[in-house]
């Protein structure tokens, strides 16, 4: 029996570029990277990052927002709002017990785990906060949702790094294909720019120093790259069978065809230069999809803006795509979210299916010669896109990718 | 002098985002929406001020904020006894 197709009806995203899927989508067509000095990591390592512009917990969360939730949290709040009102859901309405919440997220609530632990060391413990372990533990990002949405269903946050998000939203696919949910709400959420976080990916040389010139700091697939720049955000999407959402009358703004996941089985943070791994969960995702490498239109890149991920991510491409296909990396304006990225940049590769539209990789003035791919660069692109892969890496080797076909 | 009682509702509404209008005599912390994980958080300010070792069952959410006060002023010359 042939599976179920399964779509996607509503969006929901809070990035650097702006709080909203139109906002973020102005910022990622204008291609101009959101990177800038950070006043909270002055004095560190590296003080640039890419962060959400105006986000007031008590004006977009609610009121005791800032008691209660993490700002990772917060963020995923915003935007599953966002997209649930996009599907046209009513949660007042819906079986709640047949919706699941699968959220990806890699580090957790690590500003309030920094400031507590500033406070035991300071004050003591009779300081530390009552509401330290609910604000911190990851998986409450998901268990907020639940509550916020009376959805009993299945419920959990995967970690896979940085491709933490692509995970959640691969394992939602699963759960509409067997018939465990009507709906699932899918992304993930991250405020990783703390200054523990920043100074450790500093330390590890992970990311760029071009801490004079911000806004060209991340520059995907440039010959002149050197490391990413850490970002936030959150992406959410609304997966229904498309069966469904066809019988309510839905807008289904692309079909979420495929998921393939692999282990690299090689290093902790270095990709395998070969990308056997990435291979492999591209070809499983394809597979899945049913449909050939030569029929894939697009990728959304991982692309971090490392001199390995990049340099390694384009081999893969080269080798598995003809040269009609066009790649963009949505890091260069938005920064690297971490846990979100996947969830952020599978949100951006639906809006780009529904547009034929692809954005422009950020900085990218002067291709890597060793890359021999056909990225967009400086404006947008107008294309036919039938099928579009996203792909998200994840440090210990976990590789996961989707594929999208246009509803 | 301040009393408990004030420096309960002044902490109320400057950490727990409280509106000062919606405390009134009588009214319970489950009123307000403060559950039990609030209240507990609420008694770790107030130690963190005293400097007095409040225990963590101190008052409940269904008490008033005035039995809270006498609650923990009461722990307050105990310790203030003991030592």
């Amino acid at each position: 029996m042939t599976p179920p197709a399964i779509a996607v009806t509503g969006l929901g995203l809070v990035t650097p570029a702006g709080i909203g899927v139109d906002t973020t989508w102005r910022g990622l067509l204008a291609g101009v990277s959101t990177a800038r000095t950070d006043p909270t990591l002055a004095g560190l390592p590296v003080d640039i990052s890419c962060t959400v512009p105006d986000f007031q917990p008590a004006k977009h969360v609610g009121r005791r927002s800032r008691l209660i939730h993490d700002r990772f949290v917060q963020l995923a709040i915003v935007a599953a709002r966002e997209a649930v009102a996009d599907a046209g859901l009513d949660p007042s309405t819906w079986d709640g017990a047949r919706v699941g919440c699968v959220i990806g997220c890699g580090l957790g609530g690590v500003s309030t785990w920094e400031q507590q632990h500033k406070a035991l060391l300071s004050t003591g413990p009779d300081s530390v906060s009552a509401l330290l372990i609910p604000m911190l533990v990851p998986n409450m990002i998901a268990g907020h949702l639940a509550m916020e949405f009376g959805a009993t269903g299945p419920n959990f946050v995967t970690a896979t790094a940085c491709a933490s998000g692509t995970t959640a939203i691969g394992c939602a696919l699963q759960l509409l294909r067997d018939g465990t949910c009507d709906i699932v709400l899918t992304g993930g959420g991250e405020a990783g720019v703390s200054p523990l976080i920043v100074t450790g990916f500093a330390q590890m040389g992970a990311l760029s120093r071009r801490l004079d010139e911000p806004a060209a700091a991340s520059r995907p697939f440039d010959v002149r790259r050197d490391g990413f720049v850490i970002g936030e955000g959150s992406g959410i999407l609304v997966l229904e069978r498309e069966t469904d959402a066809r019988a309510r009358g839905a807008r289904v703004r692309a079909k979420l065809a495929g998921y393939g996941a692999s282990a690299d089985a090689h290093h902790m943070t270095a990709p395998d230069p070969d990308g056997v791994g990435v291979r492999k969960a591209l070809r499983a995702a394809l597979a899945m999809a049913d449909v050939a490498p030569g029929d894939v239109d697009h990728v959304n890149a991982h692309g971090t803006s490392t001199p390995l991920n990049d340099a390694a991510e384009a081999n893969v491409l080269h080798e598995l795509f003809d040269g009609d296909t066009t790649v963009t990396s949505t890091k260069g304006v938005v920064g690297h979210a971490l846990g979100a990225a996947g969830a952020i940049e599978a949100a951006v590769t639906v809006l780009t299916v529904e547009s034929d539209t692809v954005p422009p990789t950020a900085n990218l003035d002067s291709q890597d010669p060793a890359i021999d791919i056909d990225i967009v660069a400086k404006s947008p692109r107008s294309q036919r896109i039938d099928v579009a892969v996203s792909n998200s890496f994840g440090f210990g080797g976990q590789n996961a990718v989707l594929v999208f076909t246009v509803a | 002098m301040t009393t408990m009682y004030d420096k309960l509702v002044d902490l109320m509404v400057s950490r727990f985002d409280v509106d000062r209008a919606e405390i009134k005599p009588g009214i319970t912390f489950e009123d307000l929406e403060m559950d039990s994980l609030f209240l507990v958080e609420l008694l770790v300010v107030i130690q963190t001020d005293l400097g007095v070792k409040i225990s963590e069952d101190t008052a409940s959410p269904r008490d008033t904020i005035e039995r809270a006060a006498e609650l923990i002023e009461e722990q307050v010359a105990s310790a203030a006894t003991s030592s």
